[in-house]
């Protein structure tokens, strides 16, 4: 079986005053998988996901979303497109209800216009009416329904990370970027949170690619694995594989894999 | 105290209420810290004062061609400093008031120091035939009176108009963009376009405004826009309180009393240290307030961010 | 023991790096000199050798003061993150404490004199009273502003409450003038000019050389860093706003000696000025400050060869409006961290 991709980079390259963060890195996410990108801190993950969501832009190479270029698009556009992010520092809209947030994230929504707000009112409070059900049956999902009221930034860091993967998933997405969506989170809340990105690729066939830095998680919930290093993504493949690959161990622990010692 | 002070207090309130409803919906309700909002009033009224006398156009056809013109200033504005960090956006904004300042001030069209007069004669009409109707309650005699009505059935209604709009999916948009722009931009929204059309608003509450101070003072000159008009604006949110278009309407009603209260102080002062005064209290206003209740009278504390 | 290598590579790598960025400011430097010296060869060519010259010197008078008044606000918004609306009319304050001391008799230097310390002494109190318990409670942006603008507001209306509105003078003889072949100069700009220059020069050197000097530096560059290697930080944040607060009272007496006569409304026009400046020089870096200065001082006065002289300060605005949308960091300024 050949999966197709959904997400190809080749080459890409972003330099910071000198400092290469990602130098040269290529990989591809296939459709439907649930992808785990590991590697020492600093290896340029976080610079990578800016990359892809349009934060910032690849000083060279090409990064294609479903089948189309997105490099250097603005990062509303490739959130339009379907491909959707967290962030690894979690960014929720603290003066604001968790259904805001949620609401905000709603895609296709009339009442965000003016121009459509003025024109059919009432078209736009039933969209709004719908994304309000998706959004509290979502917020049911992450165990924050009760929460739906409060402002966001009353939340713990816990239930904001909670928040944020539910907006983005709010959004429809086709593939979701997380940045380190178990960081801070009990391993129980994070388990369900694993539970929940399995189902829905089961059931919509939604993409994930996700940091991760706890290997047990990595190698049990991973299809595949892409692991970066220097800014260079220096192996790729199913968690067999790269258990077994001697540079990603040399990446890990600094020297060179014992197999290859003369 | 006569009726014709409190009504003046009235006029003043209620248009400096429009103005400031534009800086709620930018610095309230989208962390926009637009600082040249006196710019796009200036824009409006010598918009207006310039298409009637020197092109002969009905005032009230003026009106929303210098509301839109307000608007284009504000494209132009936004679209170049929109990108900049919101420190750098403040002062680019102060430019651009000074800029409009010193223009009409130096620029042949607008009639330098000297201003603009007699753009008001359709005005003065309808006013005639408003006090003769008020004459039938025996109010005949305040002049300013239809003025005041009219200020504040439009104050009134854009206030509410706002609050409306604030409480559709746009609005939460805006209040999105205040909070974390990056995070909201990452959900698809078009944060450029976003402020923009708040600016927009804003400039052409701007020039309603500036309309009604043109009524008000019947004479155009520079010095009425002066950037630190802004300022004014801003005492009266952070009086009023911070993301709400109803403390909008409070902290003008509030400034505008306590302001004009001081001429009622015992006149050892000379005319020229009754103007300063009123600016000395205008900045101890913005001091307190900042420092003592930054959320304002009737603002909202969890919404008091606005981040660098 | 692999690990060794790698660190001691980096530590090279990034000394490899200071002595580049190091280099890059005087050849910066060198390229803007350049620049500012073909503009000067063309609007001779255009406008004559002789009004030219004068523009220039007048330039070189006007830079003196926004490079000075520049210094403190950029000292400010380095060190302190604080956007200083009130600076503008700092420099308003010290020409008006001088009127104010020479009225009570003092003689005009030792009234000036007395202004700048006065102006400083004010600096000082707006931080104990305004800037320090804000900072304690943690204030917002907007609330830093407001308040900055509430300040500068009490400020100016006080000097106008006291000393009216009127246009004044510092009550020297503004007629007299020097003749340096075609060239004219008034006495007073020539002494504006001579005290600026040798200000500016005492000051680069004290903020190169003195302890303190070097501390704000540091500050304003890295605060976080200036703060783990032990610097004391309130000193160094007080110092700041005396030297912040003297400078800017030397150029509001440098602004009004050169232009003869003012009124208290001086401050916000030549604030944008003093922004156009700092942005110009990079936002923290006193030097650079200096430098656009000058520049600004320079593209005002060359403006009169072009447009008429009224168009002036809208020559400052353009270039800060210009400055912040293609230039943020300053001519001298790296890319900081974060996006
Ligand atoms: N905006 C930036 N400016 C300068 N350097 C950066 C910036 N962002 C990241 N870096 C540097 O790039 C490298 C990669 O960082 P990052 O992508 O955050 O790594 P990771 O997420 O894998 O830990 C690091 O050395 C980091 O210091
Ligand atoms: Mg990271």
């Amino acid at each position: 079986m050949t999966a197709e991709p959904i997400l190809e980079v080749a080459n890409a390259v972003k330099s910071f005053d000198g400092l290469t963060a990602v130098a040269g890195a290529s990989f591809t996410v296939e459709k439907g998988s649930i992808t785990a990108l590991i590697g020492p801190n600093g290896a340029g993950k976080t610079t990578m996901f800016d990359l892809l969501s349009g934060f910032a832009k690849p000083d060279s190479g090409a990064i294609r979303f479903a089948g189309q270029p997105i490099t250097g698009k603005a990062p509303h556009r490739i959130a339009r497109l379907g491909l959707v992010r967290t962030f690894q520092l979690t960014r929720v809209l603290a003066g604001m209800s968790v259904i805001d947030n949620m609401l905000l994230a709603a895609p296709r929504q009339p009442g965000q216009h003016l121009y459509s707000l003025l024109t059919a009112p009432r078209h736009a409070n039933a969209a709004e009416d719908k994304a309000r059900d998706a959004a509290l049956s979502l917020l049911e999902t992450f165990g924050l329904r009760s929460k739906a009221a409060d402002y966001a930034g009353a939340l713990s860091g816990g239930q904001r990370k909670l928040l944020e993967i539910a907006r983005a998933l709010m959004t429809e997405p086709s593939m979701v970027l997380l940045d380190e969506p178990m960081a801070g989170v009990n391993p129980t809340l994070g388990h369900t949170i694993l539970d929940h990105i399995a189902s829905l690729r089961q059931s919509n066939g939604t993409s994930f690619l996700f940091v991760e830095h706890d290997m047990d998680v990595v190698m049990n919930r991973a299809d595949r694995i892409v692991v970066m290093a220097q800014g260079r993504v220096i192996s790729m493949g199913t968690p067999e594989q790269i258990r077994a690959d001697a540079a990603v161990i040399e990446a890990y622990l600094g020297g060179p894999a014992p197999e290859a010692k003369p | 105290m006569s009726v014709d002070f409190w009504i003046n207090v009235g006029v003043l309130a209620g248009i400096y209420g429009i103005f400031t409803l534009g800086l709620q919906l930018n610095a309230g309700f989208t962390g926009l810290l637009n600082f040249g909002q006196a710019g796009f009033m200036a824009i409006g009224a010598y918009s207006i004062g310039i298409l009637v006398v020197d092109h002969g156009w009905s005032l009230w056809l003026a009106l929303p061609a210098a509301v839109l013109l307000a608007c284009l200033a504000s494209v132009v504005v936004g679209i170049s400093s929109l990108r900049l960090r919101s420190d750098h956006f403040a002062i680019a904004t102060i430019a651009f008031a000074e800029i409009v300042r010193y223009t009409l001030q130096n620029a042949a069209f607008s009639g330098g120091n000297q201003g603009i007069l007699g753009f008001d004669d359709e005005w003065r009409a309808a006013s005639g035939w408003m006090l003769s109707k008020l004459g039938a309650f025996g109010l005949g005699g305040y002049t300013q009176l239809p003025l005041l009505l009219v200020v504040w059935l439009s104050f009134v209604a854009l206030l509410l108009a706002l609050q409306g709009l604030q409480r559709t999916g746009w609005g939460r948009v805006l209040r999105a963009i205040r909070e974390d722009e990056d995070a909201t931009a990452a959900l698809g929204k078009n944060v450029l376009s976003y402020k923009l059309q708040s600016l927009g608003l804003a400039a052409a509450l701007a020039a309603i405004a500036g309309f009604f101070v043109a009524l008000n003072v019947t004479y155009l000159y520079p010095t009425v826009f002066d950037p630190t008009f802004t300022f004014f604006g801003y005492a009266i949110l952070v009086l009023g309180g911070f993301a709400s278009y109803g403390g909008v309407a409070i902290g003008s009603l509030v400034f505008w009393a306590l302001l004009e209260g001081t001429r009622l102080i015992d006149a050892s002062l000379s005319a020229g240290q009754q103007a300063s005064l009123r600016f000395i209290i205008v900045g101890l206003f913005l001091l307190l307030l900042s420092r003592l209740r930054p959320q304002g009278l009737l603002g909202n504390v969890n919404e008091m961010k606005v981040r660098p | 023991m692999s690990a060794t290598p790698t660190v001691r590579a980096s530590a090279a790598e990034d000394d490899a790096s200071a002595v580049r960025s190091r280099l890059a400011s005087p050849s910066r430097l060198t390229v803007l000199v350049a620049v500012m010296a073909v503009v000067f060869c063309l609007l001779a060519a255009l406008f004559g050798l002789v009004p030219t010259a004068q523009a220039t010197i007048n330039g070189f008078v006007a830079g003196s003061y926004t490079g000075l008044g520049a210094i403190g606000l950029t000292l400010v918004l380095g060190i302190l993150k604080l956007v200083n609306f009130a600076h503008g009319d700092l420099l308003v304050a010290g020409a008006y404490f001088t009127i104010l001391f020479a009225w009570l008799g003092l003689p005009l230097p030792l009234a000036m004199l007395g202004a700048m310390v006065a102006t400083a002494a004010l600096a000082l109190v707006t931080e104990k009273i305004v800037w320090q318990p804000l900072r304690q409670a943690k204030a917002g942006t907007l609330q830093l502003f407001l308040s900055a603008i509430g300040l500068g507001l009490v400020i100016r209306f006080s000097v106008q409450f006291f000393a009216g509105s009127q246009v004044r003078t510092l009550g020297a003889n503004v007629v007299d003038s020097i003749a340096l072949g075609p060239l004219r100069l008034g006495t007073l700009q020539a002494v504006a000019l001579l005290v600026g220059l040798a200000a500016m020069l005492l000051v680069g050197l004290a903020l190169r050389f003195t302890g303190i000097g070097k501390e704000m530096r540091a500050f304003a560059d890295n605060r976080a860093l200036a703060e783990v290697s032990g610097i004391d930080t309130q000193h160094v944040i007080n110092m700041t706003w005396i030297v912040s607060g003297f400078l800017a009272g030397l150029a509001g007496i440098l602004y009004a000696t050169a232009i003869g006569s003012f009124n208290p409304n001086f401050g916000l026009t030549l604030l944008l000025s003093l922004f156009a400046a700092t942005v110009l020089g990079g936002i923290g870096n006193a030097y650079g400050a200096l430098v656009g200065g000058l520049v600004i001082g320079l593209s005002q006065e060359w403006s009169t060869l072009m447009f008429n002289a009224r168009w002036k300060p809208a020559v400052g605005f353009a270039l800060l409006i210009l400055m912040l949308l293609f230039m943020p960091q300053g001519i001298f300024g790296r890319k900081k961290r974060g996006s």
